[in-house]
């Protein structure tokens, strides 16, 4: 699966850098994310707790940086696997600098799925990852606005990340405009993406 | 004797307890103390296993055992050959590589049983599939046919040099010489996808092991007990009266439950060894995506020789089969396949190169039709474009070629699955072809119809095929019938049960015999306690193989009764006829003397026995024809394709088949529609996608379409009835043949439909995104 895109943050290029680069808030954006640790300078690996409607399971990742140009660009190679399966891809991403105060990101990459991610959940992981990435990054972006405001105040970051099922609920709301109407199948399909988008997600936001 | 019942369209004597839910499935049987397991399965379609750790999975509360390949010792051996590959074909390659109960070193498909977990419930053994590490090192997958031949391609089996799993050639006449003097060669690529059997029910086992009585018991999904029982037997080195293999009623066959063995039942099995208590495994419908065999992928390139006004003078059809990741069903498929592009036309010349490679996907054996609808579809596209090329009509070419009614028995000098010359015993195929031309109305809808529908501007197509199908091979099957003291009839015969209809047909055999009703004959399938010689339900062999070892039965039980009867009524056994469960004497029906009645005389207390009799009336009798019996068809349809969403709408479909004699036609016309769902699944909807790396991308009946009542049309049947000379009932087989031709003929009214485009289709199973492609290609082509 090809996965490209773009998305623009409202700060300027090294508070996103920062941002991508900081663990604890791409856990705390993440949805189920239980742990997120540096194991070396540019590798990461983390553990997801993934519990929506009929599919549960923890998905362990791995994300090795490579090509780090601060604050430019990077090259991930993402590996995970757990009951639901396994993904592997990479990807690369690009930070511009639009002067005006915003970011643009670009990211381009491929991955790969296997098991019941891929058996069940195939045919709308196109449509539900371009949803899911951008309930990911959006949440990503309030948390800049968030540190940008508590930067200027002098203040304590006081962000409070969207809840697992507000998360899932949005990207819900994002595919009921898709044509598939049964809920318990969205639901199968959602747990089953979530997982996907998680690796995504890292992938696309984790800076070394 | 007069037929009373056979023939007649008699309501099936099983559906009553079918319908109301009172019959025994296999998921039903529910024993004290029984254990449940689950199986961790690869997510890898080919991989090698570095190690597995099942330590946590084994304390978990609940669970009472875990194992894995190296747990199983000496136990641990690959299946038999199910069917050996033909000694007689000259300079045969095969590569005899069979599945494994749980991987030991290698995974060679998505979904292979890596370990398993027996517990007190599923639910538990389930949650301890999550409590297992496994570390598998990824290796390339092998999945296209023509890839797994290239040097550079990964091997699906270390030991042998490639992929290439079987190679033959067979021939007859002289290919290149007719290729010489034909007016034209038609010469194409033509590829048919992978499909799934979607049974209702999915397999399932239950084994008991019963250590006092030191007998097993196992009741399987499987098409075939009794193989099933031996093969046990054998693999546990126990006696074959001490297993008895129960195959109850099943939700469908269609062929991939012949299987031996699957690795759940070998494993089921095994685990019920081990622990003394009854197992349980049930597969769930994405199990029976990964686990159970599939078929139909072969490549081909094929050519069709011929004169300038449309005789065949010869055919090539080379082509690549796929066999999987193993091939325990030997060559069964691909030889049909071969057999069924001569279909029921005179080929004088052939040649065919046939290659079996091993992929990293699911076992494929037979699924109803068995190779037999790729070659189908193999002759009946190249007679289309033929037709088209020498602006022959596409009926007036099929008369032009097929076999004449003197022409039998025909032999087409190749040899088929049973590795027997394939030889046509019986045949009359032009009245079939017109009877399905008429009822279709072929000559009105071109003229009339589909010019008046075109100036409407809409696209509708007819289409109209023939074929024959290979039914009924042996080697045997056979029965015991028994007349209770009841009066009640009993048959019993090893093969098993999936839908057939078999307690009705073969009932109304007996009762013909016996002068019961059908309603009198007790059946009992697929119980090796109540018989244990026969094969299994397979190749709409059951109403001719079957069907005639019951016949043979009843017969000498009718002269046992006879007999018996003549000296208890002093009346010449001439005089004697078998009415309403009574012998009587023909002109004072009052005298007379129930079946019953006679059974009990037959089986005294006291008294001497004459020397060289028997007790009972009961006979025991077996039947193995020759060869197969070939049955033979005409399809037609008329379709409309919608330009907007390319959906195909079917409006029309006929059948017409002859399938020899008809045991009961309301079953003929039941397997036909059956067949006919099928085959419009394998024409438009059902394709199972695999991406590059052997991963099945639709394992669910959202993604994998299965046609439904909306999409399957009422067929308007009828039949023709030339008996197989092969056997005294004069049957032929049915059971594939509702489903064999369906992709050739609506490939040719799709084409018809949208002639004005000069689409050639040359794939099976289309879907309205692929017809849309098509459309494209062939639009770019004629605006070129």
């Amino acid at each position: 699966m090809k996965l490209q895109g773009e998305y623009v943050f409202d700060g300027p290029r090294e508070d996103v850098w920062e941002l991508v680069r900081d663990p604890e808030v791409l856990a705390t954006a993440l949805p189920g994310a239980q742990s997120l640790s540096q194991v070396s300078e540019n590798e990461y690996e983390g553990t997801m707790n993934v519990r929506i409607g009929p599919v549960a399971g923890v998905f362990a990742g791995r994300v090795v940086v490579s090509d780090e140009v601060p604050p430019e660009s990077y090259t991930l190679t993402v590996e995970g696997k757990g009951n639901p399966g396994w993904a592997k891809g990479s990807g690369q991403v690009r930070l511009v600098d639009q002067g005006d105060g915003t970011t643009l990101m670009k990211y381009e990459g491929e991955v790969q799925i296997g098991g019941r991610l891929a058996s069940v959940g195939q045919r709308l992981i196109d449509s539900v990852s371009k949803s899911l990435i951008r309930q990911g990054l959006e949440t990503l972006n309030q948390a800049l606005q968030a540190r940008i405001a508590a930067g200027c105040q002098g203040q304590e970051v006081n962000y409070c990340p969207p809840s697992e099922a507000e998360f899932a609920a949005a990207v819900a709301k994002d595919m009921a405009t898709q044509a598939f109407a049964s809920s318990p199948w969205l639901w199968a399909v959602l747990a089953a993406l979530v997982v996907i988008v998680v690796v995504v997600v890292v992938l696309i936001t984790r800076g070394g | 004797m007069a037929k009373k019942y056979v023939g007649q369209r008699i309501k099936r004597n099983e559906d009553p307890r079918l319908l109301t839910g009172q019959a025994l499935f296999v998921d039903d049987v529910d024993l004290p103390g029984m254990l449940h397991a689950a199986f961790l399965r690869s997510d890898y379609a080919h991989a090698r296993l570095v190690s597995i750790d099942v330590s946590a999975a084994r304390r978990r509360p609940g669970v009472v055992a875990v194992y894995t390949a190296e747990d199983m010792g000496d136990d641990w051996q690959h299946g038999p050959p199910l069917v050996s590959p033909p000694p007689t074909v000259k300079d045969i390659v095969f590569h005899s590589r069979t599945q494994v109960p749980l991987v030991k070193d290698k995974v060679r498909l998505a979904g292979e049983p890596l370990a398993m977990v027996i517990a007190e419930s599923r639910y538990i053994a389930e949650d301890a599939l999550d409590d297992i590490v496994v570390e598998l090192e990824p290796l390339g997958a092998v999945v296209d046919l023509e890839e797994a031949l290239q040097p550079d391609a990964p091997l699906v089996h270390d030991d042998l040099d490639s992929n290439l799993a079987a190679h033959l050639i067979q021939k007859k006449g002289d290919y290149a010489a007719a290729r010489e003097q034909a007016d034209v060669v038609i010469s194409r690529r033509i590829v048919i996808d992978r499909g799934t059997a979607a049974a209702m029910e999915n397999r399932g086992y239950v084994a008991h092991w019963n250590p006092k009585s030191q007998e097993l018991t196992l009741w399987d999904t499987t098409q075939s007990p009794i193989p099933i029982r031996n093969g046990l037997a054998r693999m546990f080195g126990l006696s074959e009266h001490q297993v008895r293999v129960i195959a109850p009623f099943v939700g469908g066959g269609f062929g991939p439950k012949i299987m031996m063995f699957y690795p759940e039942e070998v494993m089921v099995t095994w685990a019920t060894l081990q622990l003394g208590r009854p197992v349980k495994w049930i597969e769930d419908r994405r199990e029976n995506f990964y686990a159970t065999n599939q078929e139909r992928e072969q490549v081909h390139t094929a050519e069709l020789a011929l004169t300038r006004d449309g005789h065949i003078l010869g055919l090539r059809d080379d082509f690549i089969h796929d066999t999987g990741a193993y091939d325990p069903y030997g060559l069964t498929v691909p030889l049909n396949t071969q057999c069924h592009a001569f279909g029921p036309y005179k080929i004088p010349n052939y040649y065919g190169d046939l290659k079996v490679v091993f992929t990293n996907r699911p076992i494929v054996s037979p699924l109803r039709g068995a190779g037999r609808p790729q070659g189908v579809f193999i002759i009946e596209r190249l007679l289309d474009v033929a037709a088209r090329e020498l602006g022959i009509d596409p009926v007036e070419i099929r008369r032009r070629n097929l076999l004449p009614p003197d022409a039998f028995p025909y032999d087409n000098e190749i040899i088929d699955q049973a590795f027997v010359p394939l030889v046509y015993d019986s045949g009359n195929y032009l009245p079939v072809l017109e009877k399905a031309v008429e009822m279709i109305g072929y000559e009105r809808f071109l003229k009339e119809e589909q010019p008046r529908l075109r100036a409407e501007g809409r696209h509708v197509g007819i289409g109209v095929v023939s074929f024959i199908e290979t039914t009924g091979i042996g080697p045997y099957e056979g029965a015991r019938v028994t007349v209770a003291p009841s009066g009640q009839i009993n048959v019993a015969t090893g093969v098993g049960t999936q839908g057939q209809g078999h307690f009705t047909s073969f009932a109304q055999i007996v009762a013909d015999q016996l002068g019961v009703s059908p309603h009198d004959v007790h059946l009992v399938t697929g119980d090796t306690a109540q018989f244990h010689w026969g094969t299994g339900t397979f190749a709409s062999r059951g109403a001719v193989v079957a069907a005639n070892a019951i016949h043979a039965a009843a017969v000498t039980v009718r002269g046992k009764v006879l007999k018996l009867a003549s000296k208890v009524l002093d009346t010449p056994e001439e005089e004697l006829e078998l009415v309403d469960g009574h012998v009587r004497v023909a002109d004072i029906p009052q005298r007379s003397i129930s079946l019953g009645q006679l059974a009990v005389l037959a089986n005294p207390l006291r008294g001497a026995v004459e020397p060289g009799t028997e007790p009972g009336l009961e006979a025991t009798a077996y039947f193995g024809p020759k060869y197969g019996a070939t049955a033979s068809g005409a399809h037609a349809a008329i379709v409309e394709v919608d330009p907007e969403t390319m959906m195909v709408d079917v409006k029309r479909y006929v059948i017409v088949e002859d399938c020899g004699t008809l045991l009961n036609p309301l079953i003929v016309e039941g397997q036909l529609h059956g067949g006919l769902a099928l085959g419009l699944g394998n024409s438009f909807y059902e394709k199972l996608v695999y991406d590059e790396n052997g991963q099945l991308l639709n394992a669910s009946f959202a993604d994998y379409l299965l046609p439904t009542a909306l999409e399957v049309p009422r067929a308007e049947v009828s039949h023709l009835e030339t008996p197989s000379p092969l056997n005294p009932l004069g049957s032929k087989g049915v059971g594939e043949g509702g489903a064999i031709p369906v992709p050739a003929v609506f490939a040719q009214a799709v084409e018809s439909a949208l002639a004005d485009y000069g689409l050639e289709i040359l794939e099976a199973p289309l879907s309205p995104n692929r017809l849309f492609e098509l459309l494209q290609a062939a639009r770019v082509t004629r605006d070129a």
